[in-house]
């Protein structure tokens, strides 16, 4: 359990630094699907350029943004760290990141070195102080919950990450030749989606699926030891990949059973939620949750057989309709909940409740036009590939629709701040 | 003095937050909102730190938490707590 003051106005960062992160994922996913609508199913290839564009805006633009900015709120709350600055910490990193994935996009395209040397220095300016500010402030902590612990690991998974990220830079750079590129891009693989990605949602559910839905706990010893093995075997299959590759398969596959375990058990969790109606952050979970096992079931697969280019398409629609799922759900609870607490919390009478910042028939109708894109994805990769390009519309749409959300609230927080007035808390005389 | 109970157990968050809030923007020296949760509303306290409420919160044998508020500086809330029965 951990002993912090919990959500107060002095560990909380600003509003603004949370949903500046929210915002910029979202206009990230449009560009990703703006990509996808106009590339089509080119851009699922992955060792195309067009494919390693819209991974890298699915993964550096999507979801580092929402990432960073959910890990600048859970901290505070989950673990009882409050960064100095913040909103300085958030500037120098987002503004880095944002200019080091444009070159690094372009990068891809054009094989420049250049590119990929600035890119590179961006994109390393703008993650590792503040992953490692993080890591550092997690690493001092006495008392850990299964989420800090979880965090801890899934941030050091990203720093490796990064580093790795440097590795392959200068391999596609020529700077040097030492490595074996795809081997190395298969490790970068493990460690961005099982070991910072999956990681990071698995560790943050351990007291947010109980807290939000009232479900039974994890049981603790699994919550305590699930990510420092996940973690263990990532690092393991890194050192098999260079020394014993023919390990590296079966290491790897532990790793995805290992998450795919969680999700099946987050799946019964909320199917022993106390409230028998489901709101639409509920489902986005379910999605999450059930596209994460089937995924994951099928990397296991992936990594003794060779997938068909239909099997791979499948996994990486999975895999997404995954992380997207759980962005969404945590967007929908996290973006009203900021709104209404904060400016509750300084005062404003006319503060909207948080149904009045995002109704929830919003988020319903976005489960709507997610589920859409999901089969859309799923049936152009196993009948017409041209439906790539009408995923992509969907995808669009489905982030403007969330972007819209998070602007929306960040307006109406505006608003009432402006308007002024405010009641005072009874306090003691 | 007035009681104005919640019991936030089966509640998810942050409804037990928000109702907490509606309830202690109403309080006056006479009237204490009275909690139970199944968890420690760490927000709530640290917001009735921040507004310089007093307040109590004891988690009892079976887990559940209850939690005591008022802007009254007089009253005992170790007494009052001991008073109090857990509502059906």
């Amino acid at each position: 359990m951990f002993q912090n003051s919990g959500l107060s106005l002095d560990q909380a960062p600003p509003i603004s630094v949370v949903l500046r992160f929210f915002l910029a994922g979202s206009l990230w996913g449009i560009a990703a699907g703006a990509w996808l609508l106009l590339q089509g199913p080119s851009a699922l290839n992955p060792a195309a350029p067009q494919g390693l564009i819209l991974t890298h805006l699915l993964t550096l633009g999507v979801m580092l943004s929402f990432m960073l900015g959910a890990l600048f709120q859970m901290l505070p709350v989950l673990a009882g760290i409050a960064l100095k600055d913040p909103v300085t910490l958030a500037i120098r990193s987002q503004w880095p990141i944002l200019f080091g994935t444009l070159l690094l996009l372009c990068a891809f395209g054009s094989g420049s070195a250049v590119l990929y040397f600035l890119a590179a220095l961006l994109l390393g300016m703008g993650l590792l102080p503040v992953a490692w500010r993080m890591l550092q402030r997690l690493y001092r902590l006495r008392d850990h919950s299964a989420s800090s612990r979880g965090m801890g690991f899934a941030l050091y998974n990203l720093l490796l990450l990064v580093l790795l990220g440097f590795w392959m830079v200068a391999l596609l750079g020529g700077w040097t030749f030492r490595g074996d590129l795809l081997a190395l891009r298969q490790v970068h693989l493990g460690l961005g989606l099982l070991g910072w990605i999956a990681l990071l949602i698995v560790s943050v559910s351990f007291q947010v699926i109980e807290m939000f839905y009232v479900t039974p706990p994890y049981p603790k010893s699994y919550a305590r030891c699930l990510p420092s093995l996940v973690t263990g075997l990532l690092t393991l299959e890194f050192v098999a990949v260079l020394n014993l590759p023919a390990m590296q398969p079966w290491i790897e596959s532990l790793a995805a059973l290992l998450v795919g375990i969680h999700a099946l058990l987050t799946l019964r969790r909320l199917s022993q939620r106390q409230r028998p109606l489901a709101d639409a952050t509920v489902w986005f979970w379910r999605i999450g949750m059930g596209t994460l096992a089937t995924a994951m079931l099928l990397w296991i697969v992936g990594d003794f057989t060779t997938l068909s280019i239909a099997w791979s398409e499948t996994l990486y629609t999975l895999y997404a309709a995954f992380a997207l799922s759980v962005v969404f759900a945590m967007a929908y609870k996290i973006v009203p909940f900021l709104t209404w607490f904060h400016l509750n919390a300084q005062g404003y009478f006319n503060a909207p409740m948080m149904h009045e910042v995002i109704h929830p028939r919003y988020a319903i109708r976005h489960l709507s036009i997610h589920l859409t894109t999901l089969f859309t994805a799923l049936f152009a990769a196993w009948t017409t590939p041209e439906l790539w390009h009408l995923t992509g519309a969907l995808l669009l749409f489905s982030f403007a629709w969330i972007a819209l959300a998070i602007y929306r609230a960040w307006h109406r927080y505006l608003e009432v701040q402006a308007s002024g007035e405010k009641f005072e808390f009874p306090s003691m005389t | 003095m007035i009681r104005r109970s919640l019991d936030a157990r089966g509640m998810e968050h942050p409804e037990p937050l928000e109702k907490a809030i509606a309830i202690l923007r109403e309080l006056d020296e006479e009237s204490y909102l009275y909690m139970l949760h199944r968890k420690e509303p760490l927000p709530l306290l640290a917001l009735a730190r921040e507004h310089r409420l007093n307040h109590l919160s004891r988690c009892d044998a079976t887990g559940v938490w209850h939690i005591i508020i008022t802007p009254n500086t007089s009253v005992d809330l170790a007494q009052l707590l001991e008073t109090e029965s857990v509502p059906a």
